[in-house]
């Protein structure tokens, strides 16, 4: 018997003490564990439940951009994509060198496709697809579909994506979507709600999703968005879905909504293949309803290429490119409008009542003013020339004088009250307003007098004036409706454009008159600049115009003597731009035009007949005619009050 | 009394154990085999395949209904050492006492050495250099330190017990305590905060078992429980403070939000308490199969357990421990040696102080210190060195008769 005081005797009691010590503990393990799952399980329970119901984005189809008779240009197609899910890959490069036996994929896109899924893994986000190839051509996709079923962690399905069926035709109108870039979530985050900013991030980072870049993709990016709904879906703690929930009918996404343009798509590859390869632009409006039938800016890109990002490759052939495609001619190209601009000239000297249709002034071909001469285009002159003959003949000298007698304040203002001046926005982006020179301006941006030699150059369209082939079309049009009030519009069935005020200063019918008479000479009368031009072709109606040549440099006096001024002589981009704006019929005017050949030199050579064949084709095809959306806006009676209901939030 | 006149046999089992040797002179070391307690063993490596059941749970993809590729290895891995742990446990169960204890200070020269290499050639992993690489094999030196530390300090006091059946006198014990502390703080230089506790606390335990006076025992819980507030301010990391500060905030019940180890606990209570009373069952906790909690293959294993078999599985998995701990003890006041005897409830300390501590942090109740749990979270070389453990309780069961000399240190 051990000793009560032995060592092993104490080694009992102090196990006895732990086994005590050991049983509290036990105790309190157990207290904890009823605790928690006995008494606050309904708790835990509850909140493991809202953990796992996550609501996932569901992007909206975007809304469609149709031509006036409902031809569509912008439109959601679906194309085959291919993506792989990076946590089922067991060997991602051997998987897309498979992938590549099948399809174009080029080495570079490998590379970039492997290094997304090594960064996926590490962000734990494995279970979302990455795209391999966005596009596939339908072979790709039916031979790499078949194969796909072997292939372990390889999806190929159909998509939604952003097409333009016309592609190049309306590149500088509708512009290109494009994955939204940090600078876009700026733009549209502008004004919004934090809260709402966090939807729009998320709504963004969707493969699906694009965002308007360009033009009016841009424009009318809320009109066309819709609104993004929310699917319930069960989802573990790194956002993987796990199984699908019931829908709620509320929370469906809602499509963006359609939009209609007032342009002919027919008419506009008519007018486009008329410039035979020329860099121009043309604009062709509807006199009676201020409807923009085209608008040509060529040459031009193909905007699908920037859906799903354009190579870096690419975008610089397109930026370094001489023909400048990229350039919106139609809209944002300023030009000095030449003769083009005689009937504003004309119509400030008679509003000021400075000339009357008998006022005469004689022309030798040039004429002394300021210590220099000043020419005309016509070397021998031509003679006694009168407002008619002022505006048929283009006599710069006549309009010399007129400039000098209306001032250049007064010529500004009548500019102004035609369009001049002003940036048309029309729903669209990269638009300019060109320039109305008047004394104020010189005073505050060159910080000079103005000189009288100004309002010569002035009075035939040279010198600082600056207008747009858009604004040359309203010029004409409101000529062309003697004086009419006037609104000019791009979009049939879209978002308002509060930017853009109506043409609604008077201008006196009598006066306009005046004008078409001038410009049925020019086109109808021997001895016009244009009288080759008049006939549209279609055996009686006639188009009434007027030609105009912008200078693009000085003529240096040596080459006036030399006469060498055209053709093969000198370069291309140092030719004159070829003009002309025009209207027809000439006794019922419906549709009015500007033409600006680039380089083209002479308005009435090169310009001219474009202008004459576009109107022919505009009159043979009767492109003014009731557009489609004008009966669905008067039956369905959609929401037209302008107020954008594709807010996403 | 002198030393022969043991416990054991006045309880009347001398002649139990002389029938025993002469079964094991009989048939060799197969007798020996058939003597283990089988029981026991049972419930040690079931215990290990509710581990590997639960890290298959782990693993299982409930969307494709099938283990997920990446996850796989655990459950297979954890078999695997389950497997090799087994036979480790049974072969050191066979070994002798007196060979245990003849090994104890060339295994503790051993481990004191590769603890040294760590600090210098440690392969770094989650923070600290832990890992020592060995050609393929990666050991954790820390890991097989818990054991031959508790090898050596009961060799020790097997060695320096005195005679004449007093108490061994207080430099006995200090000695004890510099066998303990050498290798504490290598490790807790590492840092590996949690090893070091361990080998602390179950030196601690032993060098109490050994007769250390009340007194002492006493101050020392006076003397921790006053320099707490030291500890915290001058001894743990930023990391280590924060998960404190979450522990104590969320017993008191104020907000965790922006303390660091929030997340895991907030998430590991849930999962606890979703599992309710009976559990949500095997492969369907949606706590545990969402990936909600963090490192649950490893130290949060109980959480899935917990959630898949409710209060009544989590209860039976304490208790299953419990009752070796309890097993254990028994054992040890059993043994006729001091080596058997201290051996055995270092051992259970090492095993149990893991169990409490890590139940304890996942129930939010201590703060999370990377402790696994013992035979079923993910781990090799800390299953290893449990089953080692067990291998050691279960040969001072087997050896428990046999007589030690207490020929001093050399």
């Amino acid at each position: 018997m051990a000793r009560r005081n032995s060592p092993e005797a104490d080694f009992d009691r102090r196990l006895l003490l732990a086994a005590g010590a050991g049983t509290a503990v036990f105790a309190t393990l157990v207290g904890r564990l009823s605790q928690l799952q006995l008494i606050e399980s309904d708790r835990y329970t509850k909140l493991a439940a809202e953990n796992h119901v996550r609501l996932v984005l569901a992007p909206p189809e975007r809304g469609q951009i149709l031509d006036r008779f409902a031809r569509p240009l912008a439109s959601q197609r679906q194309a085959g994509r291919v993506s792989v899910i990076p946590e089922r890959l067991k060997d991602p490069e051997a998987t897309l060198r498979q992938i590549a036996e099948h399809i174009d994929l080029p080495e570079t896109r490998m590379k970039r496709v492997l290094e997304e899924i090594a960064a996926s893994r590490i962000r734990r986000s494995g279970f979302v697809p990455v795209t391999v190839v966005q596009e596939l051509s339908y072979e790709e996709f039916a031979r790499l579909r078949v194969r796909a079923v072997e292939m372990e962690g390889v999806d190929v399905q159909m998509a939604s994506t952003r097409s333009y069926p016309r592609g190049r035709d309306f590149a500088h109108i509708l512009g290109y979507v494009a994955r939204a870039s940090a600078d876009d979530l700026t733009r549209l985050a502008e004004g919004r709600a934090p809260e709402d900013l966090e939807t729009f991030e998320e709504l963004f980072r969707h493969p699906d999703m694009r965002v308007g870049r360009q033009g009016m993709e841009r424009y009318a990016e809320d009109w066309l968005r819709g609104r993004p709904g929310r699917r319930r879906v069960v989802t573990n703690a790194h956002g993987r879905p796990m199984e699908e929930l019931e829908q709620d009918p509320a929370n469906a996404a809602v499509a963006g909504k359609d939009l209609y343009i007032t342009i002919d798509s027919e008419l506009q590859r008519v007018a486009i293949d008329r410039f035979e390869g020329e860099s121009g632009a043309a604009v062709v409006l509807d006199i009676a309803s201020g409807d923009v039938l085209a608008m040509v800016s060529t040459p031009a890109f193909d905007p699908n290429a920037f859906v799903n990002g354009i190579s870096g490759k690419d975008y610089a052939e397109l930026r370094d490119n001489t023909m400048s495609p990229l350039y919106p001619r139609a809209h944002g190209g300023v030009y000095p409008p030449g003769s083009t601009f005689k009937m504003v000239v004309a119509t400030a000297a008679l509003e000021a009542g400075v000339i009357d249709t008998k006022t005469r002034f004689t022309c030798h071909g040039r004429m002394w003013f300021g210590g220099r001469n000043w020419h005309c285009h016509k070397k021998g002159g031509h003679g006694s020339v009168d407002l008619h003959n002022g505006i048929k003949l283009s006599c710069d000298v006549y309009f010399y004088q007129v400039a000098r007698l209306a001032g250049v304040d007064k010529i500004a203002e009548v500019a102004r009250k035609f369009g001049f001046g002003e940036d048309w926005v029309l729903g669209m982006t990269g638009g300019r307003g060109g320039l109305v020179p008047d004394r104020a301006w010189k005073r505050k941006a060159r910080n000079e007098e103005w000189f009288e030699g100004e309002t010569l150059n002035f009075g035939i369209g040279q010198g600082q004036l600056g207008v747009t082939p858009v604004q040359l079309a309203l010029m004409t049009a409101r000529i062309a409706a003697e004086g009419k009030h006037f609104k000019p519009r791009l979009i049939g069935l879209g978002p308002e454009v509060p930017e853009d005020g109506d043409l609604d200063m008077p201008l006196d019918a009598e006066i306009m008159k005046l004008m078409k008479s001038g410009m049925f000479g020019v086109t109808s009368e021997p001895g016009g600049t244009a009288y080759r031009s008049g006939d549209l072709g279609l055996g009686g109606p006639r188009l009434a115009g007027k030609t105009g040549t912008a200078q693009v440099r000085n003529i240096s006096a040596a080459e006036r003597v030399s006469g060498v001024r055209t053709g093969d002589a000198i370069a291309r981009e140092l030719r004159d731009h070829a003009l002309f704006v025009a209207y027809a019929p000439t006794d019922n005017p419906r549709y009015a035009i500007s033409v600006v050949v680039e380089h083209g030199e002479g308005g009435s050579r090169t310009a001219a007949p474009v202008a004459r064949d576009i109107l022919a084709a505009a009159i043979k095809m009767d492109s003014g005619r009731t557009p489609a959306y004008s009966k669905r806006a008067a039956t369905k009676a959609p929401a037209t009050d302008g107020k954008p209901e594709g807010d996403p939030v | 009394m002198s030393r022969e006149g043991f416990t054991g046999f006045t309880r009347g089992e001398a002649r139990v154990s002389a029938a025993r040797g002469v079964y094991f002179d009989r048939f060799g070391p197969f007798g020996k085999i058939a003597r283990l307690p089988w029981s026991i063993i049972l419930l040690i490596v079931g215990t290990g395949l509710v581990g590997t059941a639960m890290l298959f749970s782990v693993g299982w993809d409930p969307v494709t209904a099938a283990p997920s590729p990446d996850e796989a290895n655990l459950w297979r891995d954890h078999i695997t050492r389950l497997a090799v742990g087994f036979v480790l446990m049974i072969g050191l169960a066979l070994l002798p006492l007196s060979a245990w204890s003849r090994l104890a200070f060339p295994a503790y020269a051993a481990v004191i050495i590769l603890l040294v290499l760590v600090d210098f050639f440690g392969v770094m992993g989650g923070g600290a250099a832990r890992w020592l690489k060995l050609g393929p094999i990666q050991i954790q030196p820390s890991e097989p330190a818990k054991l031959a530390v508790t090898m050596a300090v009961a060799s020790f006091y097997q060695r320096m017990m005195p005679t004449n059946g007093q108490s061994p006198p207080l430099y006995v014990h200090g000695g004890a305590l510099l066998l303990v502390l050498i290798p504490a703080a290598l490790v807790f230089k590492q840092p590996n905060l949690s090893t070091a506790l361990a080998l602390t606390a179950s030196g601690a335990m032993i060098i109490f078992f050994a007769g250390i006076s009340m007194r002492y025992v006493l101050a020392a819980i006076a003397i921790g429980l006053l320099s707490v507030p030291a500890i915290y301010t001058f001894v743990l990391e930023p990391y280590q403070r924060e998960r404190v500060d979450t522990l104590i905030a969320g017993i008191t019940g104020e907000s965790t939000n922006g303390l660091g180890e929030s997340y895991q606990i907030e998430q590991a209570k849930i999962a606890i308490g979703a599992g309710g009373f009976s559990g949500r069952g095997y492969l369907q906790g949606i706590q545990s199969q969402q990936e909600y909690v963090p490192e649950q293959h490893t130290d949060f294993i109980l959480t899935i357990i917990a959630e898949e078999f409710g209060f009544i599985g989590a209860l039976a998995l304490l208790s299953v421990f419990a009752f070796l701990f309890a097993w254990s003890f028994m054992v040890a006041s059993k043994n006729r040696s001091w080596f058997g005897r201290l051996a055995t409830v270092g051992a259970t300390s090492t095993i149990a102080f893991f169990a409490i501590f890590n139940s304890g942090m996942v129930l939010g109740l201590l703060p999370v210190l990377g402790m696994p749990l013992p035979l079923i979270s993910y781990g090799g070389t800390a299953l290893i060195t449990v089953m080692a453990c067990f291998g050691l309780i279960l040969s001072a069961h087997l050896h428990r008769d046999e007589k030690l000399s207490t020929r001093g240190l050399f």
